[in-house]
């Protein structure tokens, strides 16, 4: 049974893995979080499920309209929830950002509806067996996309000139702008693509995880669990972190009961940082007097 | 009577008398709610204000106290008080241990340890049924009861709101208490916490306990009210809600919790129909309140309710205030060769220094010398790697920094560090508390705070020249007093030895003057005053001994006399002139401007920097700004290029304004700032560097011209696949001048080019400066190394305190006995 275990744990992990990679882009880019980002997962598989379910138009349409909306909640979120703030050095973009997801989370609620509801895709019809086990094929393709994504990402940041210029943000906001790189709109951007790493996310796993209002606040914070335990300036880190998380927290609710998932999970978090208070993969920063 | 006081006991006798007089169990609960929760966003407001610790996992602590006081009266009969009692010692250990992982980190990292606790606290609720209930919960909890009295509902809600109004009290004279001051004085800043012997740890510990356990309190009664608990009232949205309340009231302010938890209760109620819209709501809230009023609510009305009246120090300084004159021992402090290493950079090389009692020892050096790393091996934040430091018995060399203060080492720093959201009378009365801060339980009783201006405070403010009102907030400040103030709290502390590091930076010719006269009445009561400082004129009027420090290592020592005529000391600021047969200049150029600059003024914060300058640059010149640290060189550079918005004055390039040119399109435009410290990008590669450099160019020169780069500075070449970050200081430099070049600019910014390089170095660098020159770009060169810089300049300003104080041909410059004084004082 475990075996089988460890595969949903690696298909949801890499989902954690993609959301945490979001809370690694704008803090490297611009040291604030975007807690709106359990939302968007949620928003993307909404979104998702209206357009290609309840409106029936094709999947791609569908797929690309989400995607186009997701950049746009990044722009908005970073322009209203973030900016203000940021730029006056105060930190209140972490309750802005996460007030901003209660709105909208209670608005879809209200609109969508409470119920849960089943994402019909012919990738989670029949199962297929690997090694005597069933696996939907879905379930196959989560973290296949996961890790291209991830690798996608990591080639955009150090192989093109975009990328080095975000690197370039990171290093030295000032810096970047004698070079003529334009730093914020960088830092909107990195929070457009946080927003649709969550969307492709919640497009995933729509069709395992089911659809509904409330399915984005959890996992963006053990997103934010597993961002945190890989150490927030690590790309790698947070991303192997998400998988191992999600490996964890799957052995733990299949092992002991559903609720320990959360649970365990968490007091992972805790003890980590207890012992190393930058994560395991991050740096420590030094303190200048 | 106090205005804020009639209304509190208006609104505490209003809440009683509704108590008193409610119809039925739904306004009773209500009621009860609202006491509740103004407990809940008093601990809260202890923990997110005071100490600024942002919890979103309270509803954990809440939960805790709530099952804890349930189950020992349901399963165990305790009585409700003891039951209360062991409900706040568990929440209290409980936020004990959380504080243990929570205060290593801080931010997001905090935030994330909260935000599991809350989770897991919700869980373990739900899945250990058999002790909780799982997801039925507790019901039928008892009442308090006193002295074999049973109180109904109407009775609990009474005893909550006289505990809710104790609590708003306690808050309040909390923030005037040794202890609410440290919880802020910590979160404001945590070096000069220690700088005044706080350990912050302890400190933020305790406000995690108090606030914890006061939670938990509020947990028991909140399970006596509606009768009943479950898992559902201990969510991850409660947690956020508490947060609210806290916001929304006005973090800081005692009131604000009553008013968020007034908010919280009834707002839900008017929204009876539409439940689906309660958390939309809140949520607006929440974002409306952090746009519009981000210190809360209450503060809007602040300035009516809360202004004591003005106290302005003694009229007449006292000649030696008591503070002072105590404790003064007659032991030196001996430093002896110590030494601080940063990754291969010798920062403090075998350097060593004796401060007399009575004296004034100063630390010179030009910028990046090690002066201030110097300064923070003896207070402690630094370790040294070798030698020891003596002040009598104690060898502080083992000691931490707050071991280092209770000894009697006072200290300011460069960039002042006051409390900032404290007045200026409580960032003393933080030092001169120091780490007694007496009991907690007492500070929330109301005991041992202070009212009355403490005299021997007002003593010291007026002894160190600050004339102002005395409950002012530190943040107002301006400049001038921000080191007055400053200086005031490193001397109530009864120091022995004064660390003072640049005080004089920023300050007008008559507040030096001043602070000169200060500095020397302060060493005549027997202190030893270490002063770092670069206004040599100060420097030499009122120090015994004098210390040249260069590149970490001390070059000279002795009286300012002895150290004034020492020529390696004139090297050391001045670096050596030895030009290369191309450096010399030998060109006639037309004149036609390329950047007028007119009367600009600028600045940092309340800093006034650059105090209305002018200079021009023509085409193809090399112009050479030269001044000593301090003098607003960088700032000038920073301004010019937009950086640094500047207050007001005139910019133009090539006959255009740049007022309205956003820093980052400054390429575009044609200027380029190769920036003070290199600021290369030193994950990125050499190549890397050079490509972002061209950032905003989209011509197809980009290659061929990383190949001239390539070409001109060959050790680039050697090391184009290596990250920036590896590269040796002067590879850096020659790196972030070529990266200026890329953008093919019309002017070219250079800041302090020599900085932190080996002389060799600096000679090869200026040769090729000179070959730029003589290529025809324009430059304008900032630098401290008057004598190179000079040397290959056309022409130069020489800038002091803001101000162009000579201007002319480099030739005459190089000649002019100004600048030797302008560096080493008269």
């Amino acid at each position: 049974m475990w075996p089988q275990l460890v595969l949903s744990g690696i298909a949801i992990g890499s989902m954690y893995g993609l959301v945490a990679l979001g809370f690694h882009i704008t803090y490297a880019v611009s040291n604030t979080m975007n807690f709106f980002q359990g939302v968007s997962v949620m928003l993307g598989a909404v979104l998702c499920y209206v357009f290609n379910i309840t409106l029936g138009w094709p999947a791609a349409i569908a797929v690309t309209l989400t995607l186009i909306l997701s950049i746009g909640f990044g722009l908005v979120v970073e322009r209203f929830a973030v900016r203000p703030f940021a730029q006056n050095g105060s930190n209140s973009w972490l309750l802005t950002t996460i007030a901003l997801g209660i709105i909208v989370e209670n608005l879809v609620m209200v609109t969508f509806g409470k119920e849960v509801r089943a994402y019909p895709s012919p990738l989670a019809e029949t199962p297929i067996r690997i090694w005597g086990f069933g696996l939907f094929p879905i379930e196959l393709l989560i973290p296949i996309a996961g890790l291209a994504i991830a690798l996608a990402i990591r080639l955009v940041w150090t192989q093109t000139l975009l990328g080095k210029a975000m690197q370039a943000v990171c290093e030295n906001h000032d810096t970047a702008r004698t070079m003529g790189i334009p730093v914020e709109q960088t830092i909107a951007l990195s929070y457009a693509v946080s927003t649709v790493l969550a969307g492709i996310s919640g497009m995933l796993i729509a069709p395992v995880a089911n659809v509904s209002a409330t399915m984005g606040t959890l996992l963006g914070l053990k997103a934010f669990a597993a961002a945190i335990i890989g150490g927030l300036g690590n790309p790698w880190g947070v991303v192997v972190a998400g998988i191992v998380y999600g490996i964890v927290e799957s052995l733990a609710a299949g092992l002991f009961g559903g609720s320990y998932r959360e649970i365990l999970g968490f007091a992972v978090v805790i003890i980590v940082l207890a012992l190393r208070p930058n994560g395991l993969f991050g740096r420590a920063q030094v303190k200048k007097v | 009577m106090n205005i804020r006081i009639v209304i509190g006991m208006a609104v505490f006798m209003a809440a009683i008398a509704a108590t008193l007089v409610a119809p039925n169990t739904y306004y009773l609960f209500l009621l009860g709610m609202i006491g509740v929760t103004t407990l809940v966003s008093v601990s809260l407001n202890i923990l997110a204000g005071l100490s600024g610790q942002i919890s979103i996992g309270h509803a954990g602590f809440f939960a805790i106290g709530a099952y804890t006081g349930s189950l020992l009266m349901l399963r165990a009969q305790w009585h409700f008080g003891l039951a209360i009692g062991m409900a706040a010692v568990v929440t209290a250990g409980t936020g004990i241990a959380l504080a243990a992982p929570a205060l290593r980190v801080s931010g997001p990292y905090l935030a994330m340890v909260t935000i599991a606790f809350g989770i897991i606290v919700e869980r373990i609720l739900i899945e250990w049924v058999g002790l909780t209930g799982g997801f039925t919960g507790l019901s039928s909890i008892p009442k308090p009861s006193l002295l074999g009295i049973q109180a109904d509902l109407r009775g609990t809600v009474l005893l909550v709101i006289v505990l809710a109004f104790l609590a708003v009290l306690a808050f309040a004279s909390l923030k005037n208490h040794p202890w609410g001051r440290a919880f802020q004085a910590v979160r404001d800043d945590e070096i000069a916490s220690a700088s005044v012997g706080l350990n912050s740890l302890y400190v933020r510990v305790i406000a995690f306990g108090v606030s914890a356990a006061l939670t938990g309190v509020a947990g028991v009664f909140f399970a006596s009210v509606i009768n009943f608990v479950s898992p559902d009232s201990f969510t991850f949205q409660r947690s956020i809600l508490f947060l609210l309340a806290v916001i929304l009231g006005g973090m800081n302010i005692a009131e604000g919790a009553f008013l968020g938890a007034i908010f919280l209760v009834i707002l839900p109620e008017f929204l009876h129909d539409f439940v689906d819209y309660q958390l939309i709501v809140f949520g607006a809230l929440l974002l409306l309140t952090l746009w519009l009023a981000p210190s809360g609510v209450v503060s809007l009305f602040q300035r009516w309710l809360d202004r004591p009246n003005a106290v302005y120090p003694l009229p007449s300084p006292p000649e030696l205030p008591a503070l002072i004159a105590q404790h003064q021992t007659p032991t030196p402090l001996e430093v002896n060769s110590v030494s601080i290493h940063f990754g291969g950079i010798r920062a403090v090389d075998q350097v060593s220094l004796t401060a007399e009692p009575g004296t004034v020892a100063a630390v010179i050096g030009p910028n990046g010398a090690g002066k201030t790393t110097l300064l923070n091996l003896i207070s402690g934040f630094y370790r040294s790697q070798s030698g020891s430091i003596h002040l009598g018995q104690a060898d502080l060399a083992q000691l931490n920094s707050r071991q280092i203060a209770a000894l009697g080492i006072s200290r300011t720093f460069q960039a002042t560090r006051l409390f900032n959201s404290l007045s200026v009378l409580d960032n003393l009365r933080v030092a001169s508390a120091g780490a007694r801060l007496g009991s907690v339980v007492a500070a929330l009783l109301g005991w041992g705070r202070s009212r009355r201006p403490e005299r021997s405070l007002l003593e010291v403010l007026s002894f160190v020249g600050y004339h102002g009102d005395v409950h002012q907030s530190a943040a107002a400040l301006s400049f001038g007093d921000r080191r007055l103030v400053e200086m005031a709290r490193a001397l109530v502390t009864s120091p022995q030895v004064l660390l003072l590091d640049e005080p004089a930076a920023g300050l007008s010719k008559e507040d030096k003057l001043a602070l000169a006269k200060l500095i020397r009445r302060i060493a005549s009561s027997g202190l030893k005053v270490i002063l770092i400082e670069h206004d040599m004129e100060l420097v030499m009027g009122i120090s015994d001994t004098v210390l040249v420090m260069d590149s970490g290592t001390a070059i000279c020592s002795g009286s300012p006399s002895q150290v004034q005529q020492d020529p390696k000391v004139l090297e050391a600021y001045l670096g050596t002139e030895t030009p290369t047969s191309n450096q010399i200049r030998n060109r006639a150029l037309a004149q036609s401007p390329l950047l007028v600059v007119q009367d600009l003024v600028a600045g940092y914060g309340n800093l006034q920097v650059l105090k209305g300058l002018s200079l021009e640059v023509n085409e193809g010149e090399l112009v050479a700004v030269v001044g000593a640290n301090g003098a607003g060189k960088s700032t000038l550079l920073k301004s010019l290029t937009n950086l640094l918005t500047p207050w007001s004055g005139q910019v133009q390039f090539l006959g255009r304004s740049l007022s309205k040119v956003p820093a980052h399109t400054m390429p575009h435009t044609g200027i380029v700032l190769v920036p003070e410290g290199r600021q290369v990008f030193r994950e990125l590669n050499v190549i890397d560097n050079l490509r972002l450099g061209a950032f905003h160019r989209r011509d197809h020169e980009i290659a061929p011209d990383i190949e001239r780069m390539l070409n001109r500075f060959p050790r680039l070449r050697e090391r184009q696949e290596q990250p920036a970050g590896l590269l040796s200081g002067g590879e850096q430099q020659m790196l972030a001048i070529a990266r200026g070049l890329m953008a093919r600019p019309q002017l070219l910014l250079l800041d302090e080019p020599s900085l932190g390089l080996a002389p060799q170095l600096v000679t090869g660098l200026y040769a090729t400066l000179a070959d730029l020159r003589d290529e025809g770009m324009t430059i304008l060169l900032v630098d401290q190394m008057a004598g190179l810089a000079l040397a290959i300049a056309d022409r130069a300003y020489l800038l002091e305190t803001g101000q162009i104080v000579r201007s002319g041909a480099a030739g005459d410059l190089q000649n002019d006995p100004a600048i030797a004084e302008v560096y080493l004082g008269g």
